[in-house]
């Protein structure tokens, strides 16, 4: 069952950049995404459009069969998102704060706020952080919070720009072990990265974008041969000739 | 980085932190009015209060001191202002009269800083955000939650905006900058970069609150006025009350 469609949609920033030109995509429920391009490609203005940070000035984008254009609160509600640099996606003072900041604008029983930031919390396994200050926390754990303050508003959809950036190997395989966590446990979700070799082998489907168009789609296997012309660097493993393998066992 | 919000909530159960906030804050405006007719009595019985809060929240007297020292520097300042007198030939003359005088002003100062630094010490943001609502709540053409909002914002981007400061300065540092001798151009170099990541910081900060379905009628945290409250603010009330002996 699809749970988010894209038709015709086309985007051009205010300095002329046209930075998607005539995407048309579908998203099933329970599927796990990844959009891989190079800089630039439109990665990120596609997320914004899904999450309704972008309206469409032409082309329609639907979540749950309704119209973000028309109902962009409920798009968000829906389709979590998570960006590139956590530090500008924390608004809280404490890690509670941040986690409650959501469910808080869901205008949701202080009680049930309580229990979706202890919930959000134990899945990124940030329990006792509650008090802390997120700009004491490390790279990894501010990641995962902005991961929980994700979750705690309780999206079918999990988008994530770009989630291993800036992030060493421990906390690079943590984030990587909730994503799929996540997607077992029937989250819907649609990575974006330049760099596929971390999660490219759990993922069921691969969207290749270059200049704002989609250029491949389709199961990895099928679409990983030659993606190094678009600007997307294979994983050792299919460079090695040994096909798609996790990058940790 | 954590040198620039030392200042900030401490978890505790001390008296202090189970109060409700606006009783917190009640009392520092109350400390802010009274103390400026406040003489020796009022100071030192507020002095002598304060001392025993600090002491039970947990903060360390020199931590405290470090902390405020750059308005320590600034009270310094005050007190040579207002003690010291210049009669003819330029000759500074430190009268005793004068000095008690500038002594009293300086001490009030502190008290009330002091008292803000428990505030907050004590207090969650979001608590004292919730308590801004209540106080701004009957005052027209206030839009009080947009208000508390904005306190929220600063109290949170104030040290990444001190922070980002601090990196672009090292940035500069490594890059020779200290040879330029010219102040004018040493400020447009540090400003403009720190201004244009302070905006994109403010525009991503924006998209990610929308991204979070950010509206003005939020939940916020529960405020709850009980016998503690009330004991504390008798208390607080025949304390400021003394203002009226010498």
């Amino acid at each position: 069952m699809s749970i988010i469609q894209i038709s015709h949609l086309y985007h051009r920033f205010a300095d002329g950049t046209q930075a998607l030109d005539d995407v048309t995509l579908t998203f099933n429920e329970g599927e796990f995404t990844v959009i891989a391009g190079a800089n630039g490609s439109g990665k990120t203005t596609l997320l914004r459009h899904i999450n309704g940070l972008l309206l469409s000035e032409s082309g329609t984008v639907t979540v749950c069969g309704k119209s973000v254009k028309s109902d962009p609160f409920a798009a968000r509600q829906q389709v979590g998102m998570v960006f590139q640099d956590a530090d500008s996606q924390i608004v809280g003072e404490t890690v509670y704060d941040d986690v409650a900041f959501g469910p808080e604008n869901l205008s949701l029983e202080r009680q049930e706020i309580n229990q979706r930031v202890n919930q959000a919390l134990a899945a990124v396994d940030l329990s006792g952080f509650e008090n802390k200050m997120p700009h004491h926390l490390s790279g990894g754990e501010k990641r995962r919070l902005a991961i929980a303050g994700v979750l705690a508003m309780a999206p079918r959809v999990l988008m994530m720009d770009e989630p291993f950036s800036n992030l060493d190997y421990p906390a690079t395989c943590r984030v990587l072990d909730y994503i799929l966590d996540f997607h077992k446990n029937g989250h819907t979700i649609i990575i974006t990265t330049h760099d596929l070799e971390k999660v490219i082998a759990h993922a069921q489907r691969l969207v290749v974008m270059v200049k704002g168009c989609v250029v491949k789609d389709g199961m990895p296997a099928d679409v990983i041969g030659g993606i190094e012309r678009y600007g997307i660097r294979p994983p050792c493993s299919v460079q090695l000739g040994q096909g798609i393998r996790p990058w940790v066992n | 980085m954590g040198e620039l919000t030392a200042i900030g909530f401490r978890p505790g159960q001390s008296l202090l932190h189970r109060l409700d906030p606006r009783t917190k804050q009640a009392l520092l405006m109350g400390l802010s009015v009274a103390s400026m007719w406040g003489k020796l009595t009022f100071l030192v019985l507020c002095t002598v209060v304060m001392m025993l809060c600090v002491n039970a929240t947990g903060l360390r007297i020199r931590r405290l001191i470090h902390e405020i020292r750059y308005f320590l520097f600034f009270l310094c300042f005050v007190f040579g202002v207002r003690a010291i007198t210049f009669t003819g030939g330029w000759m500074p003359t430190l009268r005793a009269d004068v000095a008690g005088e500038a002594l009293t002003v300086c001490w009030r100062l502190l008290l009330v800083v002091i008292m803000g630094v428990l505030l907050m010490a004590t207090t969650r943001t979001a608590d004292i955000r919730a308590a801004l609502v209540w106080y701004l709540k009957p005052i027209p053409l206030v839009d009080e939650k947009m208000a508390a909002t904005m306190l929220g914002l600063v109290v949170r981007f104030l040290p990444v905006i001190l922070f980002q400061g601090a990196e672009i300065a090292d940035a500069q540092r490594a890059r020779g900058i200290e040879r330029r001798k010219n102040p004018l151009i040493r400020l447009m170099r540090f400003t403009i970069p720190l201004f244009r990541r302070v905006f994109i910081s403010a525009d991503e900060l924006a998209a990610a609150m929308q991204a979070r379905c950010y509206s003005e009628q939020r939940t916020l945290p529960e405020l709850s006025f009980t016998w503690r409250d009330g004991l504390a603010i008798g208390v607080g009330v025949l304390i400021f009350s003394t203002v009226l002996l010498p």
